[in-house]
């Protein structure tokens, strides 16, 4: 089996079994040539080449077996090779089966054609001919043999040996014997004197003439050259009881002898052929059909090999091209040959390359694109402002990180939603929307400032608008300037205040003074009356310049902006300090409300008691005026926003809450609703706890009073 | 060509076993009735009874003037121990084959018989005669240096048939694998006397 795949398989096994098959082939048209040596090696050849046919068989059984199953699994190549292997069989069968036929006929023909009817009965007449000619003699001479029988059988038998030399010279024979019935020799003469031993009937002329018949032939002796034999019985005229015979040989003249041998020679060789005949033409017909076979087969097996061949770098391509569709560009066929398949499998290596050139360059630019588009996210996202780009149909397609912090919303989480989604699911954005689709109806730059309302506080944006080419969508770009209006109003803010503490404070104390020099210098000298009048004015003087005082230490406090003393601190020891001093009034109520753990916080310990006492003293006023009970919760705790801790503190009184047209500016300086103060408390404590880094706003929890919240952050960001 | 000759005949012989066995085990085949070795003075003869019963394929064949040859094959053979007494190999110490041509004479209807080594002609007037009087060996003188030097243990085995390769070339392939043409006898020893 290993044999019939090896040679089933490769390339070379087919040439050598083919040589192989030649040799075979010839040698078996070489045994059946009458001269041969190898004549004798006819049936060994024969049986090679029988066993060469069967593995021819079986190789070729496998190799359509395998074209098939090939064919089955829809194998590349496989129909072309079958469409191929057909039409070489079809053309083999074809042209062999008609050299077939007609070398039959011939063979059939060219052997019968030696034969004809009127020479094989010429050779029968000739034959018979020559017979007749020689029974003429033949009467005769056994005639004279008898005869001479008749002659001997008169004498005694010591004469015989001298009568029968006389015989023999006198009849011309060649050889003259006496035998017995039994064959035995009694006496014999020979014309030639080298023969000693004479010839002796056979047993059949033996049992002839002892059935009384007697014997007349023409025998072939030495050389073929003929002779007559006679054998006639001596009759036993002596009654000695003893049967003999007496046997001649006579000799048949040179001429008759030579047309006797052509003859015999001729009718021989005819009828030797003649029944030569049917084994000739077996034998013919054996040997040609087994090489017309052996070159069928070969050829079928040669058609397949070539056909694989052809259809070899067709299948390859074939597989080439499905490669290269299903997107692997690398392909290389192996270029074979130099004819129009070969340029084919050459163009489609070019092809393939140039593929993959093409792909590479454009893997090349994508990278490029990658890297820029990265570099341009790295740079939006460095970017302080916000940069969102949303198409023609309203779907926000990019948004940087700053935008989610502005917005207060993961863009980047709802890209290629709608716009009115977005709004949906974040109703504070509600003005930054309709903005933008109001804007968009223009079809030019744009730039606008826009507030938005929030939790903690208002928020001021300033949105710039771009168009993107072709009316593709726009670019928006929105800065948070809240801190930054927030700054340049607490400057001003600031600048008043200094201004106003060193513009009033500087004559107040003059004012002051020379109020009560008035009072001391001038009550001794006027009446009782108008002394009380005196003292009244004054007294007021002095009460209005002690407020004037006052106010101006709170603008100085404002305005003031010293460097921050941070220091860690437990931010609930700090807060049960200072509502130590708040003990003193019975109906003031405070509630703190630990955390489980104490915090610590990093805070300039001072202004932090000052945030406190504002927001404590601010809480008690707004009870206090409006005749509530003072009932104030004060609650701090850890919180986690943006992946850092805060400490939030909150401050609820149970007042009359704070009006919703205040929520906004609250914490602007001057902005209070109570009917003293100098409405910088609150400004203060925003001022402060900004400079902590932190936050406050203020709320109206759903029951009744106000929340003021603040957030301080905790561990590495307070430093 | 010895060697081709050998190995063709082995082939033969296989290709026959093979296919024709069975069917040759009840053909026709000629046989040795008697085959006797006589001490003659010094020397010794054998006197040899073989009988020849011809198939009706080679007698048509004869009568159609194709020319028959017969072989007897004399050989003597003496033991050799290979392994001890466990396995003996006959070694041949001589060995002669004669071969005889019997043919047909269509003009004298007669049948001729040719030794072929001495060219010595009989003719007979029937083949019963001719196959008679070549199956008689009568004196065959055996070479007396072998049999001098050799022990009691020297055989003379027997053996005759028909000459096949000496068939013309068109008939030999079938001859070869038919059984009507096998009719070798088997080898026989020769009764010392």
């Amino acid at each position: 089996m290993r044999l019939i795949k090896r040679l089933s398989s490769g390339t070379a096994p087919y040439f050598y079994l083919a040589v192989l098959l030649l040799i075979l082939a010839y040698l078996l048209s070489a045994a059946t040539a009458d001269s041969s040596r190898l004549n004798d090696l006819f049936l060994v050849i024969f049986a090679t080449a029988g066993a060469a046919l069967l593995l021819l068989f079986v190789i070729l059984v496998r190799s359509i077996y395998k074209l098939f199953r090939d064919f089955n699994n829809n194998r590349e190549g496989s129909r072309l090779t079958i469409r191929l292997v057909s039409l070489f069989v079809l053309l083999i069968l074809g042209s062999t089966s008609i050299v077939y036929g007609f070398s039959m006929h011939f063979l059939h023909r060219g052997i019968n054609s030696w034969f004809d009817v009127q020479i094989e009965q010429a050779l029968n007449d000739s034959l018979e001919l020559s017979r007749a000619s020689f029974g003429i003699r033949m009467r005769t001479l056994l005639r004279q043999t008898r005869l001479m029988g008749g002659v001997l059988s008169e004498l005694p038998d010591n004469e015989l040996p001298k009568n029968i030399r006389e015989l023999t010279q006198l009849s011309g024979a060649i050889e003259l014997s006496v035998w017995t019935l039994d064959g035995l020799l009694v006496t014999s003469s020979s014309e030639s004197p080298v023969i000693m031993v004479p010839t002796k009937p056979d047993e059949s002329i033996l049992r002839q003439l002892n059935q009384g018949e007697d014997y007349i032939g023409i025998d072939p002796g030495e050389n073929d050259k003929l002779q007559l034999r006679a054998a006639v019985r001596i009759p036993d005229t002596q009654n000695t009881g003893y049967q003999r015979l007496l046997h001649v040989l006579f000799p048949i003249s040179e001429h008759l002898s030579e047309l006797g041998k052509t003859v015999q020679a001729a009718y021989t060789d005819y009828k030797e052929l003649s029944y030569l005949r049917k084994p000739l033409v077996t034998i013919f017909t054996l040997a040609l059909s087994l090489i017309v076979l052996l070159t069928v087969l070969m050829s079928i097996w040669f058609a397949i090999w070539i056909s694989r061949r052809i259809v070899l770098p067709l299948q390859e391509l074939s597989e080439g091209t499905q490669a290269v569709a299903s997107g692997n560009y690398n392909m290389q066929l192996t270029a074979s040959g130099q004819d129009e398949i070969g340029f084919l499998v050459r163009s489609f290596n070019q092809m393939t390359q140039r593929l993959t050139q093409a792909r590479n360059a454009s893997q090349r630019s994508h990278r490029l694109l990658e890297q820029q588009t990265n570099y341009l996210t790295t740079v939006l996202g460095s970017l302080s402002s916000g940069v969102i780009t949303i198409d023609k149909n309203n779907y926000l397609k990019t948004a940087n990180t700053t935008s989610n912090k502005i917005l207060g919303i993961n863009l980047q989480q709802r890209l290629e939603t709608q716009l009115e989604k977005l709004l949906a699911q974040k109703t504070e954005l509600t003005p930054f929307i309709q903005l933008l689709k109001q804007k968009f109806n223009s079809r030019s730059s744009w730039q606008e400032q826009l507030e938005l309302r929030k939790k903690t506080g208002p928020q001021t944006l300033m949105c710039r608008g771009t168009p993107l080419p072709d009316g593709e969508g726009w670019v928006i770009v929105f800065d948070d300037i809240t801190t930054l209006l927030q700054a340049q109003r607490n400057a001003a803010w600031g600048e008043v205040a200094k201004r106003l503490a060193h513009e009033i404070k500087n004559p107040l104390t003059p004012i002051q003074l020379s109020a009560e020099r008035l009072q001391h210098k001038y009550l001794p000298l006027i009446d009782e009356e108008n002394s009380s009048t005196l003292i009244k004015l004054t007294e007021t003087i002095v009460q209005q310049v002690e407020a004037m005082k006052s106010m101006v230490n709170d603008f100085s406090d404002y305005a003031r902006n010293p460097g921050l003393q941070l220091q860690q601190h437990d931010f609930g020891q700090l807060l049960r300090e200072i509502l130590t001093l708040y003990q003193s009034n019975p109906a003031h109520q405070f509630m703190l409300m630990n955390p489980e753990a104490e915090l610590f916080v990093s805070v300039d310990q001072n202004r932090m008691r000052q945030v406190l006492h504002n927001l404590l003293k601010n809480a008690i006023e707004a009870s206090e005026e409006h005749n509530k009970s003072v009932d104030i919760i004060i609650s701090y705790q850890a919180v986690s926003q943006h992946q850092q801790q805060w400490l939030e503190v909150a401050v609820t009184d149970h007042g009359p809450g704070i009006p919703d047209d205040m929520l906004d500016t609250l914490f602007e300086p001057y902005v209070s609703n109570k009917a003293k103060g100098t409405g910088l408390g609150l400004a203060i404590v925003k001022k402060i706890i900004e400079e902590h880094n932190g936050i406050v706003w203020a709320e109206n929890p759903s029951q009744q009073g106000a929340s003021i919240l603040f957030r301080i952050p905790m561990e590495e960001q307070a430093q | 060509m010895g060697f081709t000759m050998r190995a063709f005949v082995v082939v033969n012989s296989l290709l026959f076993a093979l296919f024709l066995f069975p069917s040759s085990v009840f053909a026709q085949s000629f046989s040795i009735d008697s085959a006797i070795v006589k001490k003659v003075g010094n020397g010794y003869k054998l006197d040899a009874s073989l009988s020849y019963t011809l198939t009706p394929r080679v007698i048509e064949a004869l009568e159609n003037g194709v020319p028959i040859t017969f072989y007897q094959t004399f050989e003597l053979t003496e033991p050799m121990a290979v392994i001890g007494s466990y396995l003996d190999w006959r070694s041949t110490l001589w060995q002669t084959k004669l071969r005889f041509e019997l043919r047909y004479h269509a003009l004298t209807e007669q049948y001729v018989l040719l030794n072929l080594e001495t060219q010595h002609r009989q003719s007979f007037t029937s083949l019963y005669s001719a196959l008679t009087a070549l199956g008689k060996v009568n004196d065959f003188i055996l070479p007396p240096e072998y049999l001098v030097e050799a022990g009691d243990e020297v055989q003379l085995s027997l053996k005759t048939g028909l000459d096949l390769h000496a068939l013309p070339t068109p008939m030999r392939p079938g001859a070869i694998i038919s059984t009507k043409w096998q009719l070798d006898s088997e080898w026989v020893n020769a009764e010392w006397q």
